[in-house]
């Protein structure tokens, strides 16, 4: 009985200390936690990058990456950091597996050919760009004149349809 | 230092002979009530106490507030406004302060709002200004905009206003930002404001060094937080009339450093502790008489 309630008495008076060194340390952390933030926030506003243009650049990494090494795709995490007063891209890579030197010159030669074909599909498809721009402009040109048009006619309608009064008038008479 | 010091009014004469060329400093803040306003005027009246020319101009159009902090809302005649619209000359509308004939303040507009003045007249007023006086401190709205465009198209140099919370040191980031995309600005400084020795000591306020590492700016000025500027402001007596007050002092080595005096930080925390000290004495003592 006595052991027991040594014991007890013990862990409360432990228990007592830890808590009161636990809170010592969240007190310590509301400065912390403050300036952790707040470098993070201003980092991300003097990027102008928006969570989902960070979210687009992790993956696009990701995939680059991936060609020379097998990685976790879920675990490379991108932050903000100001070194020695510049801000610097800092990225944490968990490397799962190296990949054999064949196995990433094969990748490589498979993306080369694609990339041929990327080029002449992409010289295409910037050519149909090309054009689009043109069309829109030639269509904002021509809503343009429309508009112009419009107006004209509209008038030349009002003066018609003044016109075709008097000649009923007329007729009337 | 001290040959410095006797430099400076000498050349200050010399200058007033020919013409003058005063510097324009814009006091601003991006996040709204961290102590622009009151800055502004401690800083007027110190720089007027040391013997320079000063003149303010509040630009906070529709929320003019300098005028109560220096106690002279009773004698506006004329506003910025009045001078734009040439209603009246610039002379006319320079409302002298009731103590210090060196200090002057161009009111602004209370029924109008911040278009009713343009970046361009409000650079040629600063011009026409530079001529008569030492210093011109442009008072800034909160915002980041066309009143602080307004504000900052006449001046040269910056004093960034914020105080050690997140959201007030977030919003003097974006402005260093615009500030230094800013061709006509020089420098800018950091003045921090209501800080609060125990809570950093405690760990649960940000420290003067931690806001100026993380917004990177050099600094010109620590106030500590007073419940004398309350008081100051409801009989709108700037506190650096109050030699007493240690707001008043940290102000007033503002006005110093702006002069180019090099003047050390007041160690706040060192202070807090003296008071301690004095406190655990005068408890000793009583303790011992008991």
């Amino acid at each position: 009985m006595k052991d027991n309630f040594l014991t007890e008495f013990y862990n409360t008076i432990i228990g007592f200390f830890r808590q009161t060194e636990k809170k010592e340390e969240e007190q310590k952390n509301a400065k912390e936690v403050a300036c952790n933030r707040l470098r993070v926030v201003l980092m991300q506003d003097r990027t102008n990058l928006t969570p989902e243009l960070q979210e687009r650049m992790r993956i696009e990494l990701v995939d680059l990456l991936s060609k020379y090494v097998e990685m976790d795709r879920e675990a490379l995490e991108l932050s903000f950091e100001p070194v020695d007063g510049q801000m610097a891209l800092m990225l944490s890579i968990p490397v799962l597996r190296a990949r054999e030197e064949a196995e990433i010159i094969a990748t490589l030669s498979e993306e080369d050919l694609k990339d041929e074909e990327d080029i002449t599909e992409e010289t295409h498809a910037e050519e149909v760009e090309n054009l689009d721009e043109e069309i829109v402009l030639d269509e904002e040109i021509s809503e343009e004149h429309e508009e112009v048009l419009q107006e004209d006619s509209s008038e030349e309608l009002t003066n018609e349809s003044e016109d075709k009064k008097e000649s009923e008038e007329e007729i009337k008479e | 230092m001290q040959s410095g010091i006797l430099e400076n009014p000498s050349q200050a004469k010399k200058i007033k002979g020919e013409t003058m060329s005063g510097r324009v400093i814009v006091i601003t803040s991006g996040k709204g009530g961290v102590g622009k306003t009151t800055t502004n005027a401690n800083i007027g009246t110190a720089l007027a106490k040391a013997g320079k020319k000063v003149v303010m101009i509040d630009t906070d159009l529709g929320l003019r507030n300098l005028d109560l902090l220096l106690g002279l809302e009773n004698r506006i005649v004329y506003t910025i406004v009045d001078v734009v619209e040439e209603r009246c000359k610039l002379k006319q509308a320079l409302v002298k302060d009731k103590k210090n004939p060196n200090l002057c303040l161009l009111a602004a507009a209370q029924t109008r709002d911040k278009t009713a003045v343009t970046e361009e007249q409000l650079k040629n007023i600063c011009e026409e200004l530079k001529k008569d006086f030492d210093f011109i401190l442009v008072d800034c709205p909160a915002g980041i905009e066309q009143g602080f465009q307004n504000a900052v198209a006449g001046a040269s140099e910056a004093i960034v206003v914020t105080t050690p919370e997140m959201s007030a040191v977030r919003d003097a980031d974006r402005i260093i930002g615009l500030l230094e995309a800013r061709e006509e600005i020089k420098s800018y400084k950091l003045l921090l404001n209501r800080v609060r020795p125990n809570l950093i000591k405690s760990n649960d306020m940000m420290s003067v060094e931690d806001v100026v590492e993380i917004l990177s700016a050099s600094l010109i000025g620590v106030i500590p937080e007073d419940t004398g500027i309350i008081t100051s402001t409801n009989k709108g007596e700037p506190i650096v009339n109050d030699e007493k007050s240690l707001a008043g002092q940290a102000y007033a080595n503002v006005a110093r450093r702006i002069i180019g005096e090099d003047v050390p930080f007041l160690n706040l925390e060192e202070d807090t502790s003296i008071m301690a000290k004095v406190k655990k004495f005068f408890s000793g003592l009583m303790s011992k008489e008991k």
